[in-house]
């Protein structure tokens, strides 16, 4: 989850529009990918539990 | 002397006839639908010169005059100025508007790095797993509360019934303090924004809640329960608490947008249901609908139509020069209606893709702190509804209800007749 902002990276989702496609582990994400809600850097996310 | 939580009382404004509410419309202007100019808009470019307020309100803006003014059309451009917080800054663009509403250290008139470093901590309280846990415990007595006053009439007007209220009571849940301050809180946190229209009373609202929450503070952190304010005010930053004057202009803050925004969204959400009485039935046999539908209304009518930043160097947006010094009107509403993005982006419609995001809680650093608490009580607030009112139609015998304003869009009124469940 976004720390900035509260967007929650969804595997099966990914993110199409900032270049990551359904089914991406978290961890395969490159280093330079921003938030698609608030542009804060994967730095900014911590895992979750809901 | 020692002050008690108790004992804390909301002055009132001096004027205790003065119509808060009345001079509010004023703010929202009276138009009904900005969208066929929006649309207009949007054909000649994606950055024009103009000012958004201007073309909608006979109130002059007396804060931005002598301004250069673009309007921003479009998802691509709203999304490229958005995106872009080191060129495109919110202090210049909202120091004399929320600045002087909020108070110059709320969030929405900081830059990084203070934003960043504020905001994380703001976020932290409002995260989805922690607002979650509120649905229960804050949110339904609220709703209940409220629906209890007129469910036995198989009539209301969901808006002065119901919308209209139910986010400032869970604001005043969250603070803990007395409901039988609600109607003065209510009137002095919207009260805030008629500097806007040069009212003097927009001023005396500010200093009145600041002096309130100043107070609330201070006695929150000797005295700390389970609510909000006490979690704010004794969080700690780098070891030190979080400086009083940004949890000050927060707390006004909340106190206006946390409860405006969702009234509105919810509004517009019931609107679009009811008027679209297939969209409805569908909800009522399958509430799994109930996220898109939210989004759908989001997009359909976001909470504001427009944001500003000012250009603080010299740029280029598709091929338009940009000067620094600009102020950028920045319209989301274009965003949530481009044609480009959205098929047919004047109907309200639950089933539409939600493959394009939409930017109903803006988009970029200052996206919507607030947004996930809004979706909990959203939910519930159509569920309560779902469960609570059956055959759930529009007052065939009065107006239907007629969405206006150009800024912070909701109708006036929601007349419907129902069947207690």
């Amino acid at each position: 989850m976004c720390m900035q902002c509260g967007y929650i990276y969804r595997q099966e989702l990914g993110d199409p529009d900032g270049g990551i496609p359904p089914g991406t582990p978290w961890e395969d994400i490159p280093e330079d990918w921003k938030c698609p809600e608030c542009g804060a850097g994967k730095y900014d996310f911590d895992v979750v539990e809901m | 002397m020692t002050l008690d939580a108790k004992d804390l009382r909301l002055e009132d404004l001096d004027d205790l006839s003065f119509d808060a509410f009345s001079f509010e419309k004023l703010f929202s202007g009276d138009v009904d639908d900005p969208y066929p100019k929006i649309h207009k808009w949007m054909e000649q470019g994606s950055i024009i010169k103009g000012k958004y307020r201007d073309e909608f309100s006979k109130v002059p803006d007396p804060f931005y005059v002598d301004e250069e003014q673009y309007l921003v059309l479009g998802y691509d451009a709203v999304t490229k100025v958005l995106m872009r917080p080191e060129i495109f800054r919110n202090y210049e663009a909202q120091i004399k508007t929320l600045g002087q509403f909020f108070g110059e250290k709320v969030l929405t008139v900081l830059d990084a790095p203070d934003h960043t470093k504020f905001r994380k901590i703001f976020q932290k309280a409002f995260l989805p797993n922690v607002v979650g846990k509120w649905g229960d415990t804050i949110v339904q007595p609220v709703l209940d509360g409220l629906m209890e006053k007129f469910l036995d009439r198989g009539e209301a007007d969901l808006i002065e019934d119901f919308t209209h209220h139910f986010p400032f009571q869970i604001i005043y849940r969250q603070i803990n303090i007395g409901m039988d301050q609600a109607p003065v809180f209510h009137k002095i946190a919207v009260a805030q924004l008629l500097s806007a229209v040069g009212r003097p009373e927009g001023l005396e609202a500010t200093e009145k809640l600041g002096k309130f929450f100043s107070a609330l503070v201070e006695e929150r952190r000797r005295n700390p329960g389970p609510d909000l304010v006490s979690h704010l005010a004794n969080i700690e930053l780098d070891g030190e608490l979080l400086p009083t004057d940004v949890l000050i202009d927060f707390l006004r803050q909340l106190m206006n947008a946390g409860g405006d925004t969702t009234y509105r969204a919810t509004s517009c959400l019931l609107t679009g249901l009811l008027t679209n009485p297939d969209q409805y039935a569908a909800i009522e046999k399958d509430r799994s609908l109930i996220p898109q539908a939210i989004d759908e209304a989001l997009r359909w009518e976001p909470p504001a139509s427009v944001v500003y930043r000012t250009a603080v160097e010299d740029t280029e947006i598709d091929g338009v020069k940009i000067p620094k010094g600009a102020l950028m009107n920045v319209v989301l509403a274009s965003a949530n209606r481009d044609p480009a993005k959205f098929e047919n982006p004047d109907k309200f419609d639950i089933f539409r893709s939600r493959k394009v995001r939409h930017y109903g809680f803006a988009v970029g650093p200052h996206v919507c702190v607030g947004q996930h608490l809004a979706r909990v009580e959203m939910t519930r607030a159509i569920n309560a509804v779902l469960d609570k009112m059956k055959n759930l139609r529009l007052d065939p015998d009065k107006p239907g209800p007629n969405i206006t304003g150009h800024i912070l869009r909701s109708p006036e009124h929601l007349y419907v007749k129902f069947d207690r469940a």
